[in-house]
This record gives structure tokens, C-alpha cells and sequence, in this order.
């Protein structure tokens, strides 16, 4: 065995398969590698073909080298590292696509097949929604058969392919139990270069003008809430994010965040219960229906109510809130806590000279912010997804001008409005309303649900909530964003709620979405815990995860065992009941010698045990003519069968 | 060295020839995986601690999905040999230098074929094969030869890394056969003597040499003097008459003739070639050697049986 | 028990052929089967005698053909002679004009004598010039032959020996036959008293029989795994030919039918092996030289029954 064999060359069908299985694994690369790499792959990929169309001789070493050093240097510039996810990726495609320029013999074909299946995992890394699943699935197959060819040139494409989905169809089991059982470890196990959570998109912890209403562009899901009971109305469903107090005259930014040190005030009745799963968004803040009171373990909620985790929210989770809508907080705000909302930049001095005014003009601050919102109803405001650009004092302009914007122009002009006319106020991001999918009963909650609102202290009160837009577009809170904006705005494919049946066909796509989150993306250390001990174990800690798993494992392989060793047996029913008598008659020594006819067995047999001559005559003429003979049919073998059952044979002892 | 040899026989239970058929059941099929198989291994444990570091859940799906693919190889691989029969077929005698063929019929008695087993012989060249289902396959396993007498091939190991490459199982065995290896024909000896003298000269037989034996259809290399024109008067297609007995002349082949500088391998190869010579001349022959004696006889038995008398000599 | 024309023949031949009963058996097999016998032993075993009580007993008539080196064509098929009295050529029979008929020794006769015959035997017509003649029917060929003394004879050919459906030898009887023997009467008078057991046609109702006795299919897969076995067997030089099987089976079908069967039995396929297929099957070389008997005890030990 020491002795170096020479690995097999490879056959013409094989390279086929081989570049075929580079194709399919390469191709959904080329939406996220760097142009250059996509490009230099893809000429690659069309050399080879040609090399292989024109049994042409392959590349020489020295250029393989070249080209290898050239990539690398490549991707270096491009990066300008080579550790992380889209360097090490961007390295695994220059190599793949390489290795098919040395494909020679089998050795390099299985280097080629294992770079497939490792390329395949990295595809991963940009999306593991059902249809990503569903594409690796299929290249799964693909991998497989040709893998297959390469133990088998002589086979055809369609044998390789039903023994590749048989043999992967044989190992699901495995996967299924390896999924549930094996130990989960959160990740990371080192620090993640920087760019691992690039692109995740979510609110942000600063607003200026036109920030949300860019999300509210997305279609994407921001999180999914399953409600215990019914689902509230509309109007509650302020999903509450940062709380902005800082503005610099253009951008409103969130302080400093100190944790809430009192017990939560669950004073107020009628409690929501609620389960979210959110989505990443690479940030700490988790969303909650206002107002929470206990967070979700490994969380904290600040004193102005945000519920912020511990680390980033970097892969998919699921917490359970209880919130009180009624609950009015803040009656305790300390004085400097206060002030802190009260800070204004100094510019937009039209908008604090209307504010200044109102204030004198009015009674008291419930008054202002009356006027403050009759104002915006009776003005003629426009709530659009595409207001004008503003310029330096952005609240003047808009308050006086323009008249035109989204949820963020109005939220902030009034609290800037309020701040200057000595009330304390803030603004609150987060995201409004959702949509009740019948299908899974989940409310969805997309990134186009994105809102701001804001939040006034009165004294005696504490902190109220104030929706300005509800002033202009009141359908904005009732009925979603849709039906807010004027027909002809763009809006996401997925939002629009003229389209009824394709609502329902998005209904059903995103419930079965929601439970391939909830059960196959969302499981979690958490989660594999939580499900585990529902599915019986005690405590399941990494030991008895590992004993189960093994075990089951070992079932199923002894399934596949017995699989493997299954002979087809499909004897005669004659014939079985002549080797049943066989072996009655071996417990005396007598079983019948396998070129034994039927009279000599019958005979031998009468000789040894004279009294079995009769019986055994009998069985041997019926036998015979079963056999041998013209008879037929199943009533002389039933009968065959009841004479060797009733045939009594005297063991000695 | 010994040690090692006798817990390689303890272990694959090699002890001796055994009776046929010899069906290859599970406890004498073996499986490891190959050194692919390793790397199939290591690359599924790196993948694993990518899918870690990334959270990428559809990762470990991946992950667990290829690790039960391995598994499943495991079986495939194992599957592909288990149950397998194996019955010696025919052995060719042939003489020392040659190429010796031992057929093996293979029997699968499963509804699928088996695929890629490749069989070998210590020493010879490793031969591979598909079973077709429910069939029959014989297969030569080609060994060289280098002394005249039996040969016994030994063990021989049956390998299959199908399906994926991943796994190798193997077995060895080890059919009850023989090969009968002929003395290797003297090169450049000298002609056949015919003329020596005494008893083993030759002489002719009282026999008519032009026996007419039948007919047989013509070929062009038949000389013409052959014809049967009569059956061509006929008008029946061109037939050539056979004739037996054309050429009765009686050779000893003697050991004690040969020059004594010569020793045993030679006179026998020397033997051998002349054997072949005075067969192929269609002669009455007999082979006399020390303590074997083949008497005067002709035809196909008869050059077997001197064959086997120089075959064996002395063994 | 004996009720049928064959248990009184083979129980009549049995006087006289003593101790015999299985080579009668099998001679009257070949018969029922239309098959030829050839029968290898030493002279003075009974050979004579056993082909001289068939044709008495069946009511056949019985020519002698004893083979020498000299012998022609023309004596065994015969000649035409020119006839002075009608004016044109007359056919003489040649002493093959017989039902039955003991051809003795011959691997002394030329292979152009030998193959004359054993064309007969195959076509049962004779070809004298340009004129086609059938033989009788039934016509029944015993053949015999010394293997012992081969010095200038000319051993049938392999191809030849096909021809035979069997091969058998007689050889020596037991002690109680011999003593019988020794005492008994002249066993060549005692054939002269024979009479005849059949009726003449019902041989050939017979000989129809055979091919009426049933054979399943678990019994032709038996004979195909016999033969399957000999073509693949190292032990063999060469395997068992389709005829050579067919032949088994048309043997086991007439050892059926004279044991008052009209199926055939993996038993009666065993029984007629060693005489079937000892004269077509050859040990490989360096296999120690068996008799036919051994060789197919060892056979049917090797193949089990399906």
C-alpha cells in the first residue's frame, strides 16, 4: 500500500461532469464576486470548455502558477487582505476555476468535486432562504453524480443521477438527526472581520431627512410577531426602535443609554403577550410593542424604553415581550433628564418664532401641540415618499415651503416645534402597523413599515405619545403605508394591496418562509434546547445530545446495514415448504443434502425413521407433483404445507 | 515480519484454499475509507467550523447532509461486494513465461449489477469488471509464470471503491485452483531426431499414409492435387479430401539421449520443443523419462500427457 | 406387479444377462429414447448376449457386424451388384439392414468404415450410390469397443462418440451371478428359446411415450445448472454441449417411463448421468483419471437442486 499509485486518467465524460458541476456551483457567484473575478472565471471556464471540445492539451504548469500568483495578488488589491469571508470566497472561485485547468486525473477531479461542495456552503453566507436551498439542493444532486462518475466512467448520466438522489435521499435521515442533535455553539469562534455583517439593512440610530423614507423603498421583513390572542388594532402597533433626543439642526441622533434601574410598572391591566422573531440588522436595539416591561433575556430596557441586547442582533432570533399600550411612563423624569430634551440647534429660527408665538398664544402645552397638529392638518401638508430635498434649516424650509414629506419630516419638525415652544420632546423610530398573514397567523412587519412619531412630557403625565403624521395621512396608521402615499409613487412590489391574488400567493410563500426561519434558520443553541427538552429530554446538555445522536445514528446505519445485506429471496411457495421440511427433519439429522431428489430424500428419510415412511410419502408424491409434475394451484400446496406442518417428529434425547 | 504476516492471516481469515462456491459474506468484507475519504472528512470539518463562525444554519444542513452522504458511501461501497460468489472457472496450462489466466465466475445474485470491482492476483495486474444483475461473469486474472510445475495463484484481493470514491472495501480470497505451467520450449534446439538410431529412431508404420478420412469445404491454401473433383462434376461447391494416417512416423523422445552436459531445465525445455515439434508434424511419439514413461500414441491427449509428464518431472 | 411388455422384457433378459439389470435398463432406455449404445469393456463380458436378448425379446431382427481393418464402407451399407438375369444393377443390403444391430469392436474399422456407420446411425437412411435408402424402425446400434488394447485401432473420434446417446460398461458380475452363470445353461441356447414380449409396433408406441413424459420447469433448470456447471468448472476440459443436455433429458424422460412415471425426476436425470455424459465430458488436464462414474457422482454432488 505504501508504494505511490498512479491515480487513474481521467475519461472525456468525467471532465464533462466535472465542468458541468464547476458551472452550476460558479454561476450564482457572479451576483457577488468582484467583477474582475467574475469576468476572469468566466473566460476560464470558457477556455476549458474549448480545451475539452477540442481534446486540446491543457495549460503548462509555469502558466498555472502565473495565473494562481496573478488571482491571488488580485484579490489582494481588492480586499486588501485575504482573511475574512469575501476574500477567502473570491480565493475558493479562483481556485476552483484553476483546478479545472489541470484536470488530469481523478485525484484532481476530487479535488475539484470537494472545492464544489465547499463553494456551495459559501453561498450561504449572502442568503438561506427556501429557494437558496432549493438551488443548492439541486447542485447537491449534481456534485454527487459526478462524483459518481468519477468511481464510474462507464455508467450513464441518468444512473449517475438516480444514484446520486438515492444515496442523498438515504442520507437525509442522518441529516435530520444530525440537525436536531447535533451540539449547537453560537458563533463566532473568533472575531469576524468587519465586513461580516455588511448589508444588513434596518433602521439606523441617527435620522435626517429621507433616511426612512429610503427603507420604506424595501420590501424586506424586518420581524415577524405571533401574538397570544388577537391581534391588536392598528393603531397599537407602534413597534418601538431608538429614541432620538439629539439634533444638530439636521440629523436627530440617540444619546447616551443608561439602563432602567426601577422594577417595571405593571400597574396597567391588559397585557400583550407576543413572541418576535427578528431579523439581523447588526444592531443592538430589539423592537417591542410600546410599552414593554421585562426583557427578553440577555437584554436590558433602557429609561427611555428601548429594548437593547447585549451584542448585536446578528443572526435571526426570537424573544418574547409582554407590553402594556396603555402605560404612560416618565412621570418621574428627573429634571436634567428633561432638559436633555429640550436642547435645540440654533438655526430654523422661522419655525421657533411660530413656536414662541403659539406658546404665548396659547394656554397651556396641550394647547400647542393642538395647534401644532391642526397646523398640519389644515395646512395643506402632503405625505409623500418623495419630498423635495431640504437644505440648511431643513425645518423651516419644510414647515414653510416645501410642504411636502414623510413620517420623518413631520416628527421632527414637531418636535422641534414643541422643543422650542418649552415642551420637552423626542423622537421615537420604529416601525407601524404590519400585516396579519391568515395563513400562519403572523403579523409581518417590513422594513416599509418603517416610522417615526414623537413623544411630548407633560408635566403630571409623563411621556405621551404624538403621532404628527396621523395629522396629515391618517390611512398612513389605519391602513398601511399603501393606501397613505398618492397612486403613481413607487413602492415595493410586495407592499401594494391592489393585486389580490398575488397577496395571497405572497401570504402563503411567506408563511412557509416564516417556519423555514422559525425551524430550520432560527435554530438556535436556544432553540435546540427549548425544542429538545419539548420533545422529551431532561437536560439537554452536550453529552446527552451526543449520546442520542449517536445512537440514532447508529440505528440508521443498521437500518442501511440490513438494507445492504437484503437478498431477494422469492422462492417458489412449493419449494419453501419442501425447506421447511428440510429443516424439521435436520433437528433427527436428516435435513435433505442440497442434490438430493425428492424419492431418494423420501426414502432416506424412511429408512432412517421407519416410522416416518408414511407421512413422508405422502409429502414427497405431493411434492413431486408440485414440482415436477402437472398439478398446480393453491390448494395442493396449502395442502402440502399442512402435511409438513402436522408431520410429528420424535427428537431423541 | 512473521508476527505480522500471522495477524494478517488471524485477522482476514486466510487459511487456505477454500472449497467453491465462496460467497463473500459481511464478516469478509472490509471497509476503510480512502485517502479521498479523509479529505471528504477534513474538508466537512472545515466546513463545519465555517458554518459555526458564520451561524449559516443551512451550513450545518449542508454539513450533516454530506456527513450521512459519507455514511451512505460506506454502505454503497460495502454493499458493492457483499454477497458476492465466487467459483473458480477453467485454467489454460501454458508454458513457463507465459501469461497464465485464472477465470473466476462471479456470480450476483442481486437485481442491481455491481460496478468497478477490480480483482487482483499477488503479483499479477489488478483486473476490473462490472456484474451485470442476476448474471453470471467469468473474468481471467492474468499472472505470470516463471517455473515449470503447479502453480497456485494464491489469494486474491477483490477491491471497490464505487460509488464515490470515497471508501474502498475489500476482501480476499482464495479459490482452491492450480495452474500447470509447461517446461518453456528450448529456443534454438536442435531438429527433431528423427534419424537417430535403434528403438527410439524413427521408422514407418505399415500403414497405408493416405487413408481417405472426408470431405471439408475447400480453401485456397489446399493443394489442388486434394479436390474431390468428382463432387465438383456434381456440381457441388469446391470440397477438399482429408486423409489421416499421412504421415505414420514413430519418434522416441529420450532423456538419455540428450548430451549429459545438459541439465535438467534444458533437457527438459529442449524436450518440450521437440514435443511440440513432432505434434505439430502430426507424429506417433513417446516420451521416455527417468521413472515416467509415456508410450508411442498420437493426438491431442497424448500431447497433454507428455506435457504434463515434463510439466511435473521430478516433483 | 409387473404389468407392462417392458417389466417382462427386462425381467426375461434378466435371467439370462445376470446380475445385469441396471446395464439392460439403461440399453433398453437408449432404445425407448432412439438413441444408440455403446458399450466399452473386454470381451466376454456379455456384451453379445445383451444385444441378442433385446432383439429377441422386443421381436426385433438382429444383424452382427464384427469390425476389422480391412473392412469397407460397402460391407457394412452393402453393394450393387450387377444382375445378369434382369439385365440392370441390384442393391445387396449390407448387414446395417437390421433392427437391431451389434456392431463388435469398433474402433478396429477404418474411420472410413466408422464414419459410414455412424452416419447411418444419424441420418437412419443410407446413401448408396446416389440412392437413398431408410433404415428400418426401430433401428437400434450397439456398439463395442476394447478400451484396453488400442495398439492399431482407431478410437472413435470425439465428435463420433457424440452420436452415442450412452456409454456404458458392463463389467465383471458379482459373485452369486458368476456362480449362476457357471452353472447354469448355455446362455446362447437359452436365447434361442426366447420368445418375443412385444407385439411388434408397440415398441414404437413406446418409443412415442418417451417424448409424452412431462417435464417441469424446475427440472430443466436442474439440467441447465448440470450443464451450466460442467461449461464452467475448472475441473472439466470441456462443458457439457446443448445436444449433450438435450440428450440427458431424452435419456431421464424413457428411465421414467420404465419406471412407470410420466414425469421426470431429478433422480432419473442422476440415474442416466454417468452413462450420458461419461463418454462427452474429459477431466482437465492434471486431473487424476476417473472412471465416468466417479466423475458424475462428483458432478451431481456439485450442483444442487434448484
Amino acid at each position: 500500500m505504501a508504494a505511490k499509485r498512479e491515480s487513474p486518467r481521467l475519461a472525456r465524460i468525467q471532465e464533462l461532469w466535472l465542468l458541468a458541476c464547476a458551472v452550476l456551483t460558479l454561476a450564482p457567484d457572479a451576483e457577488h464576486a468582484p467583477a474582475w473575478l467574475t469576468a476572469a472565471v468566466g473566460m476560464t471556464l470558457a477556455w476549458r470548455g474549448a480545451i475539452w471540445w477540442r481534446t486540446a492539451t491543457l495549460p503548462p504548469r509555469w502558466l498555472l502558477t502565473f495565473l494562481v500568483a496573478a488571482g491571488s495578488a488580485g484579490i489582494f488589491l481588492t480586499y486588501r487582505q485575504f482573511f475574512g469571508k469575501d476574500p477567502g470566497v473570491a480565493l475558493l472561485i479562483l481556485f476552483l476555476a484553476l483546478k479545472l485547468l489541470e484536470l488530469r486525473s481523478v485525484r484532481d477531479g476530487l479535488a475539484v468535486i470537494f472545492l464544489c461542495y465547499f463553494l456551495l456552503l459559501t453561498h450561504f453566507l449572502n442568503a438561506q432562504g427556501i429557494e437558496v436551498a432549493g438551488l443548492a439542493m439541486a447542485a447537491l444532486v449534481a456534485i454527487t453524480a459526478a462524483l459518481a462518475s468519477l468511481g464510474h466512467a462507464g455508467r450513464s448520466a441518468v444512473e449517475h443521477l438516480r444514484l446520486s438522489a438515492l444515496m442523498l435521499a438515504q442520507a437525509a435521515p442522518f441529516m435530520l438527526v444530525l440537525f436536531l442533535l447535533f451540539p449547537r455553539v453560537q458563533g463566532p469562534l473568533w472575531g469576524l472581520p468587519v465586513d461580516a455583517y455588511s448589508g444588513m439593512s434596518g433602521l439606523s440610530d441617527a435620522m435626517s431627512p429621507g433616511s426612512i423614507s429610503n427603507l420604506s423603498l424595501s420590501g424586506e421583513i424586518a420581524f415577524r410577531v405571533r401574538f397570544e390572542g388577537e391581534i391588536p388594532p392598528k393603531h397599537i402597533l407602534y413597534w418601538r426602535g431608538p429614541v432620538l433626543r439629539l439634533f444638530d439642526g439636521r440629523t436627530w441622533r440617540a444619546g447616551a443609554q443608561q439602563e432602567k434601574v426601577s422594577p417595571p410598572d405593571t400597574a396597567t391591566s391588559g397585557a400583550i403577550r407576543y413572541a418576535i422573531t427578528l431579523e439581523p440588522h447588526n444592531k443592538h436595539w430589539l423592537f417591542a410593542l410600546e410599552m414593554p416591561d421585562v426583557p427578553p433575556p440577555g437584554a436590558i430596557i433602557s429609561r427611555e424604553y428601548q429594548v437593547l441586547a447585549k451584542t448585536p442582533v446578528r443572526s435571526r432570533m426570537r424573544y418574547e415581550m409582554r407590553s402594556h399600550p396603555d402605560f404612560v411612563s416618565g412621570a418621574d423624569e428627573s429634571g436634567a433628564s428633561l432638559r436633555s430634551n429640550m436642547n435645540l440647534s440654533a438655526n430654523n429660527p422661522r419655525t421657533r418664532a411660530l413656536a414662541e408665538q403659539w406658546r404665548r398664544e396659547s394656554g397651556d402645552q396641550e394647547a400647542v401641540i393642538r395647534r401644532m397638529l391642526d397646523h398640519f392638518r389644515q395646512e395643506s401638508f402632503f405625505y409623500t415618499l418623495t419630498p423635495p430635498l431640504l437644505g440648511e434649516n431643513s425645518i423651516d424650509q419644510f414647515l414653510f415651503d416645501t410642504r411636502r414629506g414623510f413620517c420623518e419630516h413631520f416628527a421632527s419638525a414637531f418636535v422641534f416645534a414643541m422643543r422650542a415652544a418649552g415642551i420637552p420632546a423626542r423622537i421615537v423610530t420604529g416601525y407601524q402597523g404590519g400585516e396579519h398573514n391568515p395563513v400562519d397567523d403572523y403579523l409581518i412587519v417590513r422594513q416599509s413599515d418603517a416610522h417615526a412619531w414623537a413623544e411630548v412630557w407633560l408635566e403630571g403625565k409623563g411621556w405621551l405619545r404624538v403621532d404628527p403624521t396621523a395629522a396629515v395621512a391618517p390611512n398612513r396608521i389605519e391602513a398601511g403605508l399603501a393606501s397613505a402615499v398618492p397612486a403613481g409613487e413607487p413602492l415595493p412590489f410586495l407592499v401594494r394591496t391592489d393585486i389580490s391574488w398575488l397577496r395571497q400567493i405572497r401570504f402563503r410563500w411567506e408563511a412557509v418562509n416564516n417556519s423555514w426561519n422559525q425551524w430550520v434558520l432560527g435554530y438556535t443553541p436556544q432553540r435546540q434546547r427549548e425544542v429538545l427538552s419539548r420533545l422529551g429530554m431532561r437536560e439537554p446538555d452536550w453529552k446527552a445530545m451526543t449520546a442520542v445522536m449517536a445512537a440514532l445514528c447508529g440505528f440508521l446505519l443498521l437500518g442501511l446495514t440490513a438494507w445492504a445485506l437484503h437478498k431477494r429471496v422469492r422462492l417458489d411457495p412449493t419449494v419453501r415448504a419442501w425447506n421447511r421440511l428440510s429443516r424439521k427433519l435436520a433437528r433427527i439429522g436428516l435435513a435433505r443434502r442440497d442434490w438430493e431428489g425428492p424419492a431418494d430424500y423420501a426414502h432416506r428419510v424412511a429408512l432412517a425413521r421407519p416410522e416416518l415412511t408414511q407421512p413422508m410419502a405422502a409429502i414427497a408424491a405431493l411434492y413431486i407433483d408440485l414440482r415436477y409434475g402437472r398439478l398446480n394451484g393453491k390448494e395442493p400446496r396449502q395442502r402440502l404445507r399442512g402435511l409438513i406442518a402436522d408431520m410429528e417428529i420424535a427428537v431423541p434425547r | 515480519m512473521q508476527a505480522v504476516a500471522s495477524f494478517k492471516r488471524w485477522l482476514f481469515r486466510l487459511y487456505g484454499p477454500e472449497a467453491a462456491p465462496i460467497v463473500l459474506n459481511q464478516r469478509r468484507v472490509y471497509v476503510l475509507p480512502t485517502r479521498a475519504g479523509l479529505v471528504y472528512a477534513a474538508a466537512l470539518g472545515l466546513m463545519l467550523i465555517g458554518a459555526i463562525n458564520y451561524n449559516l444554519s443551512l451550513g450545518y444542513a449542508l454539513i450533516f447532509l454530506l456527513t450521512g452522504l459519507g455514511l451512505v458511501a460506506l454502505l454503497h461501497t460495502f454493499r458493492n461486494l457483499v454477497q458476492m460468489e465466487i467459483s473458480p472457472g477453467r485454467v489454460e496450462s501454458v508454458f513457463a513465461g507465459d501469461m497464465a489466466h485464472f477465470d473466476l465466475q462471479l456470480l450476483n445474485r442481486r437485481k442491481q449489477g455491481r460496478f468497478a470491482i477490480s480483482f487482483k492476483l499477488e503479483g499479477g495486474r489488478a483486473v476490473s469488471t462490472d456484474l451485470s444483475a442476476d448474471a453470471t461473469t467469468t473474468i481471467g486474472l492474468p499472472l505470470p509464470t516463471r517455473r515449470r510445475g503447479w502453480l497456485h495463484p494464491g489469494r486474491v484481493t477483490l477491491e471497490t471503491r464505487y460509488p464515490l470514491c470515497l471508501v474502498r472495501a475489500w476482501s480476499y480470497v482464495e479459490p482452491d485452483m492450480r495452474c500447470l505451467v509447461y517446461p518453456r520450449p528450448e529456443a534454438s534446439a536442435p531438429p527433431l531426431p528423427l534419424s537417430a538410431t535403434g528403438e527410439s529412431g524413427g521408422a514407418r508404420s505399415g500403414k497405408g499414409t493416405e487413408d481417405f478420412s472426408g470431405l471439408r469445404t475447400h480453401q485456397p491454401a489446399d493443394s489442388p492435387r486434394h479436390v474431390a473433383w468428382k463432387a465438383v462434376a456434381r456440381e457441388q461447391p469446391l470440397l477438399t479430401k482429408q486423409f489421416t494416417g499421412a504421415s505414420a512416423v514413430q519418434v522416441w523422445l529420450d532423456w538419455n539421449e540428450l548430451p549429459p552436459d545438459l541439465d535438467i531445465e534444458a533437457r527438459l525445455s529442449r524436450l518440450t520443443r521437440w514435443l511440440i515439434d513432432a505434434h505439430a508434424q502430426g507424429l506417433a511419439y513417446g516420451l521416455s523419462l527417468p521413472g515416467r514413461k509415456v508410450p508411442l500414441g498420437q493426438g491431442a491427449r497424448q500431447f497433454q500427457d507428455c506435457l504434463e509428464a515434463l510439466a511435473l518431472h521430478g516433483g | 406387479m409387473p404389468t407392462s411388455p417392458i417389466d417382462e422384457v427386462i425381467r426375461h433378459a434378466g435371467r439370462i444377462v445376470l446380475g445385469k439389470e441396471r446395464q439392460i435398463r439403461l440399453a433398453l432406455v437408449c432404445l425407448l429414447a432412439r438413441g444408440h449404445l455403446l458399450i466399452e469393456d473386454l470381451p466376454g463380458m456379455g456384451k453379445t448376449i445383451l444385444a441378442h436378448v433385446l432383439a429377441r425379446l422386443l421381436g426385433l431382427n438382429f444383424h452382427r457386424i464384427q469390425c476389422t481393418a480391412d473392412m469397407l464402407p460397402a460391407d457394412i451399407i452393402g453393394v450393387s451388384i450387377y444382375d445378369r438375369n434382369s439385365g440392370g444393377f441390384q442393391f445387396h443390403p449390407g448387414p446395417i439392414f437390421a433392427q437391431v444391430i451389434l456392431v463388435d469392436e469398433i474402433n478396429r474399422a477404418t474411420p472410413k468404415s466408422q464414419s459410414a456407420l455412424l452416419e447411418a446411425m444419424e441420418e437412419h437412411q443410407v446413401t448408396c450410390e446416389g440412392e437413398t435408402r431408410p433404415l428400418p424402425d426401430p433401428f437400434f446400434v450397439i456398439a463395442t469397443q476394447n478400451p484396453y488394447h488400442q495398439i492399431g485401432t482407431f478410437p472413435l473420434p470425439e465428435s463420433q462418440l457424440d452420436r452415442f446417446l450412452m456409454r456404458i460398461e458392463m463389467g465383471y458380475p458379482n459373485q452369486a451371478a458368476e456362480r449362476e452363470l457357471l452353472a447354469g445353461a448355455d446362455r446362447r441356447d437359452m436365447v434361442a428359446t426366447l420368445a418375443p414380449c412385444m407385439e411388434p409396433g408397440e415398441l414404437s408406441e413406446f418409443q412415442g411415450a418417451v417424448r409424452e413424459v412431462h417435464v417441469s420447469e424446475a427440472l430443466v433448470a436442474y439440467v441447465q445448472a448440470i450443464a451450466e456447471h460442467t461449461r464452467r468448472s475448472p475441473d472439466y476440459e470441456t462443458g457439457l454441449s446443448p445436444r449433450a443436455a438435450l440428450a440427458l433429458l431424452r435419456a431421464a424422460r424413457a428411465w421414467a417411463l420404465i419406471d412407470h412415471r410420466d414425469l421426470v425426476l431429478p433422480e432419473d436425470i442422476q440415474v442416466v448421468l454417468p452413462a450420458v455424459a461419461g463418454h462427452r465430458l474429459h477431466p482437465a488436464s492434471g486431473a487424476p483419471t476417473v472412471s465416468s462414474a466417479d466423475m458424475a457422482s462428483a458432478l451431481i454432488g456439485a450442483v444442487p437442486i434448484p
